[in-house]
């Protein structure tokens, strides 16, 4: 196993805690502890065995993953009307009980999210339920779905609930449904994290044990999703790229990327990364940037306070984190621009995702 | 005029035995080299046409091998109307496993229950290491049904599935699991008990 280079002791004990949530997801902190109470040289991978894709991939998400660095939920964009009737259509009835939280997935972000009055949901488990989805032995299964029982930590570190999950699509480009697959051990893990996530995913958390009843729910909605067209808008809308922003649309002279975290929505919001950052030293670079900020302004390594504001200046580039009552953003832009006029690309950037929250972010969305 | 049946069947029996791969063959007339292991249960469907114009649609339960999932068998087999319980033919410790879990299922699962007993991996008879006879012995003994399969080459895979279609009794639409809801072996949440305030300021607000 590798843990990404980063002098940042703040983000190493970060990337070890979700190591720590992916091993309760599978056997809960009750078991675990149960465990090394009696034997404490236990050789924990007994236990884990057949998982250990689990954690290679919560690796290579925690490198590059700005939703899991700023412990927020990462929503597709997505016209508001949309999201609007694939919630509607996923509200569960009465009928159907103990079901806990109905998600759609696409790719790899959060479509919607259907949770009762008093649950409202941990980004950590969104980033442990969405690790597991995309797990290949999930992801790559023939079945048309999966039943899994997983541990939501910081919904109940010390018991199961149950996952259904079902892709509806697969948009996996080497897959026509027919063909032989060949089927290589893989190439996974290295550079492509987003490209692994991609299909849109049903998932219905359930604290009961009666699968035929939500696998019926679950394939009540995904034929209501069809017929009505609304899984055709949402797949047209992923296809056409609207679902991804550059940071050109923004028109902001001199600024190359951004991260802008809704602090009363524990939502994040950015755009792809593009030229300067395409290639990976470059995005690593930037990344660890946005780490060495985000360290900052929560005085997370032991700093006697924390900072507003911070503004770092190199030669690549002039990036900044700033703190505010309603959100945190961290943004990258060419070193040759003044700090005056960074901090108005800074403004400028809260005033267009002020402006296009709706696509953004998700709220509102139906409780039961 | 065609009648349709419909049985619920489940796969049990050692990891890495080729539980998953016999399945894929049965439903997509495929075979992966490799294949990850399965979390929890996976859900498969497959449909086959009897001589007699009656079509048998299997609901299949594919569950995962490992230890850690043992206690999670009985939410699949307790409504089953049929079950597979595979060994691998080059690992006579598997054959172990599968006596287990075919005791397991004679003292727990529905007493009507039709239990297939599989050998996968005939492709790599070379290594055999459980013989036909021990096996066939075994199974006769607990009149159970047996065959050998190779989900790589295909060889046995259908007729073992056929086999089992024709032993079901096809004389009502089946009901199984319609009427009794498993009791989850793992206990379910209770949704009311938690407390909805921890770490509440960490909740996304959706």
């Amino acid at each position: 196993m590798h843990v990404s280079l980063l002098g940042v002791s703040q983000n190493l004990s970060s990337q070890l805690e979700f190591l720590h949530l992916q091993i309760l997801s599978i056997v809960t902190a009750s078991q675990l502890r149960r465990i090394f109470e009696r034997r404490t040289n236990f050789d924990l991978r007994r236990l884990l065995d057949g998982t250990e894709t689990f954690l290679h991939s919560m690796l290579d998400r925690l490198e590059f993953d700005l939703a899991m660095a700023t412990s927020s939920l990462h929503c597709l964009r997505l016209d508001p009307m949309v999201r609007k009737r694939v919630a509607d259509t996923l509200v569960p009835t009465s009928k159907v009980k103990d079901i806990l939280y109905v998600i759609l997935i696409a790719r790899g972000r959060v479509v919607t999210l259907i949770r009762p009055k008093k649950h409202s949901i941990h980004p950590a488990d969104i980033h442990i339920l969405m690790n597991t989805v995309h797990n290949p032995s999930i992801f790559n299964s023939p079945a048309a779905a999966s039943w899994i029982p997983i541990c939501l930590p910081k919904f109940n570190p010390n018991g199961f609930v149950n996952a259904y999950i079902s892709f509806l699509q697969r948009d996996n480009p080497e897959e026509p449904s027919s063909a032989p697959s060949p089927s290589s051990p893989q190439s996974s893990s290295s550079a492509s994290v987003t490209d692994s996530d991609s299909g849109t995913a049903l998932v219905c958390i359930s604290g009961g044990a009666d699968f035929d009843t939500i696998r019926s729910w679950c394939d009540g909605v995904t034929q209501k999703l069809t017929n009505e067209g609304t899984l055709k808008l949402l797949s047209d809308c992923v296809r056409s790229g609207q679902a991804e922003y550059t940071v050109s649309e923004l028109g902001i002279p001199g600024l190359r990327h951004f991260v802008y975290k809704s602090r009363a929505q524990v939502q994040v919001t950015f755009p792809t990364f593009e030229d300067p950052y395409e290639n990976l030293t470059d995005r690593r670079r930037i990344i660890t940037f946005y780490q060495v900020l985000h360290d900052a302004i929560h005085a997370k390594s032991g700093q006697s306070e924390t900072l507003k504001l911070q503004y770092i200046r190199t030669e690549k580039e002039s990036v900044m984190g700033w703190i505010t009552q309603p959100f945190e953003m961290y943004i990258a832009l060419s070193p040759r621009l003044p700090k005056s006029a960074v901090v108005g690309a800074a403004n400028a950037v809260s005033r267009w995702v002020k402006k296009e929250e709706g696509r953004l972010f998700l709220k509102d969305a139906p409780v039961f | 005029m065609s009648k349709q049946f419909q049985f619920k069947l489940v796969l049990l029996g050692e990891s890495a035995v080729g539980k998953s791969s016999l399945v894929l063959r049965f439903v997509k007339d495929q075979f992966d080299d490799y294949r990850e292991s399965t979390i929890g249960a996976a859900f498969l469907t497959q449909t086959v046409t009897l001589e007699d114009q009656m079509t048998v649609k299997f609901e299949i339960w594919d569950t995962a091998g490992q230890e850690r999932y043992k206690s999670l068998a009985p939410m699949y087999y307790r409504n089953a109307n049929c079950a597979v319980v595979v060994y691998d033919i080059t690992q006579s410790a598997s054959l172990e496993k599968a006596r287990t879990w075919i005791r397991e299922l004679q003292r727990q699962a529905d007493p009507s229950i039709v239990i297939a007993l599989c050998g996968n991996k005939t492709d790599l008879s070379a290594r055999r290491q459980v013989t036909e006879e021990e096996a066939k012995k075994y199974a006769d003994e607990e009149g159970l049904m047996w065959g050998e399969t190779s989900a790589k080459t295909g060889e046995g895979v259908s007729d073992i599935f056929m086999a089992i279609a024709k032993k079901l009794p096809l004389t009502a639409p089946s009901r199984a699991g319609t009427s009794r809801t498993a009791p989850g072996a793992r206990a379910g949440v209770d949704l009311n008990k938690q407390s909805a305030s921890v770490g509440q300021n960490d909740n996304c607000n959706c």
